[in-house]
């Protein structure tokens, strides 16, 4: 591009037009980490639900998994950190809108795992106890105190995120993601746990797994056009 | 009566760099080189009169044992460019 060359003011307004549309054109997810999360999210979703319906387990806690994909996440967003050699007005945003909903599903593990127990205790203290009467005559059970259907606030909050960053970055697979992740919400309020962990995979598919392919296959097609 | 042309925009370089940088919030100079297709000696000149105009801001630091540069729009950059686009509408009466 020649420097100093004078042009007409048409020219300028195109030569805008044109680096403008460069700029914006220019940066595509990797798609790394919605296929990771999307991924481990699903699976270990999918074999709760296989454990539960086929009454089986495995020699660990599935959900291990997911607190493992932190790992190869943190290599992945200092890979990407370095390739990337513009950064977006709305990055920050959308970085910190995850990082929040990181924050917030550990918070939501450590409720669930807490809550449980310290009722239990208070309860005790205060001399009653959580009891399961069968009406059909078996001997009643002592049951410990839980969140019914707790996966649907899970679900609730795998869309949230989906679909702010569909909003800023204009990407319907998420924004339908997201919406179709609503509806397993409303869904699950009507099923039991169990299933809950059926629709929160199909969740976890439709907000991070297949846009995360979507994306791949353009941040594909972009190298191959930059070589 | 025209408002006169900023010349230190009116210059196909120097607009295509603020273009490029007024659309992110920081590049490297590499991406600004990619998207040009400017030469490095070139596009540093033209960098260099910008910095001094004020309309952009130049980082150099280093990243993995590599000199980088990193440019980013100033608001006095920002002023100029939209004052600049503003004098081309009416020049072309958009």
């Amino acid at each position: 591009m020649a420097n100093e060359t004078k042009f007409s003011e048409q020219e300028s307004l195109q030569l805008i037009a044109e680096m403008i549309k460069k700029a914006k054109g220019s940066y595509h997810d990797t798609g790394i980490g919605s296929l990771l999360w999307g991924g481990v999210v699903s699976i270990a979703s999918l074999m709760n639900f296989l454990q539960r319906t086929y009454d089986f387990k495995l020699w660990f806690d599935i959900w291990w998994l997911v607190l493992a994909a932190i790992i190869p996440q943190v290599y992945i967003s200092i890979k990407e950190k370095k390739i990337q050699k513009a950064k977006q007005y709305d990055d920050d945003l959308v970085n910190s809108v995850w990082l929040v909903f990181g924050i917030s599903l550990f918070a939501m593990g450590f409720y669930q795992n807490i809550v449980p127990f310290q009722t239990e205790k208070l309860i005790a203290e205060e001399g009653w106890t959580l009891m399961k009467h069968f009406s059909d005559g078996r001997p009643d059970e002592v049951i410990r105190p839980f969140t019914p259907s707790l996966y649907s606030i899970y679900i609730l909050f795998y869309a949230f995120p989906t679909m702010v960053t569909g909003l800023v970055k204009k990407f319907n697979p998420m924004k339908y993601g997201a919406i179709i992740t609503y509806g397993l919400f409303l869904l699950s309020l009507f099923t039991e746990s169990r299933f809950d962990m059926l629709l929160g995979s199909i969740a976890a598919l439709v907000c991070w797994f297949i846009p995360g392919i979507i994306l791949r296959r353009k941040y594909l097609a972009q190298t191959r056009s930059n070589v | 009566m025209f408002k006169e042309l900023d010349p230190i925009l009116h210059s196909q370089l120097r607009l295509a760099i603020m273009s490029l940088l007024i659309s992110v919030k920081e590049a490297e100079f590499t991406f600004i080189r990619e998207k040009t297709n400017a030469t490095a000696g070139n596009l540093s000149v033209q960098v260099q009169k910008l910095k001094d105009a004020g309309y952009i801001e130049v980082i150099k630091q280093f990243k993995d044992n590599y000199p980088q540069t990193t440019c980013k729009v100033t608001p006095i950059g920002l002023k100029a460019f939209e004052d600049y686009v503003k004098a081309l509408q009416q020049y072309l009466k958009v």
